[in-house]
């Protein structure tokens, strides 16, 4: 059975739903500083389903606000803009990137991962020192090129989720069977395509080969939010199964255990709140 | 994340803990969750008009033995191909630790 190489499932990539226009503005904006703030929250709160669901998180006791925000403006005036960027991204991408049909495939699970991971991302910056924004998206498109590669050739990947649970190995080990690639292969592909900042577009390439990528950078990060997201549950898959660590890059980070605990208990509690955006 | 029970105000002894934050109806917040309730409070709470509260419930120890069974038994699944690896060492224990303290 022949497979649609590399080159083919990239060049059908534009039978992928478009990324919505508004995700496209504020992941350009991760990468430009002069981004005109009020122009963006105008049009984020023309949504009003995304406005809603980013306002109830908002006011959820996560943030423990001493008052209700109303507006998306307000969000902003409280919480941040980067805060309140990742939401209405969160929100944006999970309503508007639709998988269509591919038995075995669950669209929920797959979601509910990428939030995991921008959320241990995120926990995991802070515990370092570094910036997290950037890491947060990245750990929430970490996997999106298996979004892609479910929408361009359905059925093959239906037989790569059939025999990854046969062969009880990861997804990523079965792609390369049967395709001879694998979605961090495609994510970078589009990543490149949609202009993602440069480390964004790193951690999508190798986040399953960290030693690819700079040392302890963005792809070594998410390398262990994608760890640790598996290992909390927090995807509600039932065969989950922790991914191939490489030692090295997990030496480079250099936590302790008490950091790890408490990285383990922010990416909990932060899941829980943010899942309230997957609808 | 503590089982908690909605009790009247009125029926709350001192020394009982907030299972989750209290707020007003304006959202403010009058006490975060964990909180544990004096006398004083209580009185100044029915005085703002706080009808109930949701506090901590008692746990049985043999269902706590037994979730923390099936917490152990879950992590131990996900790390079925890497509960010996040397690099998942310091996961696998975070993880356990966090999972069956919390029975997650």
């Amino acid at each position: 059975m022949t497979h649609p190489s590399l080159a083919e499932m990239i060049a059908r990539l534009h039978k992928l739903p478009a990324m919505p226009a508004v995700a496209m503005e504020l992941l350009s904006s991760l990468a430009d500083d002069k981004t005109e703030i009020d122009a963006l929250a105008r049009r984020i709160a023309q949504d009003q389903a995304i406005a809603a669901r980013v306002l109830r998180v908002a006011n959820s006791p996560f943030y423990g606000l001493q008052t209700q925000v109303g507006s998306i403006r307000d969000a902003i005036v409280v919480l941040g803009f980067s805060s309140v960027r990742s939401l209405v991204l969160t929100a944006t991408v999970v309503s508007g990137l639709p998988a269509g049909r591919c038995p075995g495939f669950s669209q929920e699970h797959f979601w509910r991962h990428g939030l995991a991971v921008g959320v241990a991302a995120r926990a995991l910056a802070r515990a370092l020192g570094r910036k997290s924004d950037n890491l947060f998206i990245a750990g929430l498109l970490h996997d999106i090129g298996r979004l892609a590669m479910v929408v361009v050739a359905p059925d093959d990947y239906a037989r790569v989720i059939a025999t990854a649970r046969e062969q009880d190995c990861p997804l990523q080990q079965a792609e390369m069977s049967a395709f001879g690639f694998d979605h961090a292969a495609v994510g970078a592909a589009l990543a490149q395509r949609w202009n993602f900042p440069a480390d964004i577009r790193e951690a999508l390439a190798f986040h399953h080969a960290p030693t690819d990528g700079t040392p302890g950078g963005p792809a070594a990060l998410i390398h262990y939010a994608d760890a640790i997201a598996r290992a909390l549950d927090l995807d509600g898959a039932e065969d989950s199964l922790l991914p191939h660590l490489d030692p090295a890059s997990i030496d480079a980070l250099d936590l302790d255990q008490h950091t790890l605990a408490q990285v383990l208990a922010e990416t909990q509690e932060g899941f829980d709140h943010c899942s309230l955006l997957l609808g | 994340m503590s089982p908690g029970s909605l009790v009247p105000i009125a029926d709350v002894k001192p020394g009982a803990e907030l299972a989750e934050a209290l707020r007003d109806a304006g959202g403010a917040l009058l006490r975060p969750a964990g909180y544990v309730l004096a006398e004083a409070d209580l009185e100044n709470l029915q005085r703002r008009g706080i009808q109930a509260v949701t506090i901590v419930t008692p746990r049985d120890p043999a269902e706590d033995s037994r979730l923390r069974e099936a917490a152990r038994a879950r992590v131990l699944h996900i790390f079925r191909h890497s509960a010996e690896a040397p690099e998942a060492q310091a996961l696998l224990h975070a993880v356990l630790a966090f999972r069956q303290e919390h029975f997650r």
